[in-house]
């Protein structure tokens, strides 16, 4: 849909946030609305 | 009557029972024909409709409730294992999931009717912390229906599959080559599928690492995650600095994002 849109560059993470968090990297905390 | 048929009146409980669970636990056997053939020899009188009924539900039951404690043991996780065989990985466990969140308990019923999803909602109603009785209820409507459904087909056109069933019959053992043949090919052409487009895939993802190493030397990548709120409120931890993304606000968002910028979308 994005390079539908026209945006070239669009790459989905391979392994997504399971293999971010795998890695040792950096992470944020959505705030969750109540 | 022929000994095809004699052979499917004798075993109908038992073939039905055995499709509908292998079915249930994820293996490409469809048994909706099983049904249809089943409820074409109730109408012969050959087979009882509330013991194939029974059947169906039963084997039903038993597959659904593992899979429904599984997914409430290990959450999204074993979703994800599950949609590992479906043609798209990542959209398959949002899909599920938004189909879920926008119909609840009713998608069990539904789901029945959806190939694939049938397989995946008993555990996405655990992950989601679906109440078991709850669960119960609606699965078991959702399973009579649908083979009830398959059942009352195949007593209304019982000629049909007659005549069906005496074709195949009068091929000899050359019927089963015929239906192992198209079942072989069916399940090949689905591997098939699933092995081109994970092939494209991997070509075109982009590595953790490599992703890493565009923060460290100071690009910036838009970084969407794209899961549903679900699973979002789940594990609220994302990538720093990534954005939430739904497919229906896409036009509203992207105007302002340059059409030269790097964008990396994530799922699970």
């Amino acid at each position: 849909m994005l390079i539908e849109r026209g945006y070239k560059k669009v790459r989905p993470l391979a392994g997504g946030l399971e293999a971010w968090i795998d890695a040792g990297y950096d992470v944020e905390v959505f705030e969750i609305a109540s | 009557m022929s000994k095809l048929v004699a052979w499917v009146a004798q075993y109908g409980v038992v073939i039905v029972f055995a499709n509908v669970f292998v079915e249930q636990v994820g293996i490409p056997v469809p048994a909706l024909p099983t049904l249809i053939v089943a409820g074409s020899l109730v109408r012969a009188g050959s087979l009882s409709f509330l013991a194939l009924l029974g059947a169906a539900v039963a084997a039903s039951l038993i597959v659904d409730t593992a899979w429904y404690f599984l997914g409430r043991r290990y959450g999204h996780r074993i979703l994800r294992t599950l949609c590992k065989v479906s043609l798209s990985p990542d959209s398959c466990v949002r899909q599920t999931e938004s189909i879920f969140e926008k119909w609840g308990m009713a998608s069990v019923v539904a789901a029945r009717f959806i190939t694939g999803f049938s397989t995946v909602a008993p555990p996405l109603a655990g992950a989601m912390g679906a109440r078991l009785p709850v669960f119960l209820f609606y699965d078991s409507l959702g399973t009579t229906l649908w083979a009830g459904t398959g059942l009352i087909l195949g007593f209304v056109f019982h000629r049909t599959i007659a005549d069906v069933l005496g074709f195949l019959e009068g091929l000899g053992t050359g019927a089963v080559y015929l239906l192992g043949a198209a079942l072989a090919l069916f399940v090949l052409f689905k591997w098939w599928q699933r092995r081109r487009f994970y092939k494209t895939l991997r070509m075109a993802r982009i590595g953790v690492e490599e992703l890493r190493a565009l923060f460290e030397k100071g690009e910036k990548p838009v970084v969407f995650d794209v899961r549903g709120p679900g699973e979002r409120q789940h594990d609220p931890r994302r990538i720093p600095g990534a954005m939430t993304m739904e497919m229906t606000e896409l036009d509203a968002r992207l105007p302002g994002i340059a059409p030269e910028v790097e964008i990396v979308l994530y799922c699970t």
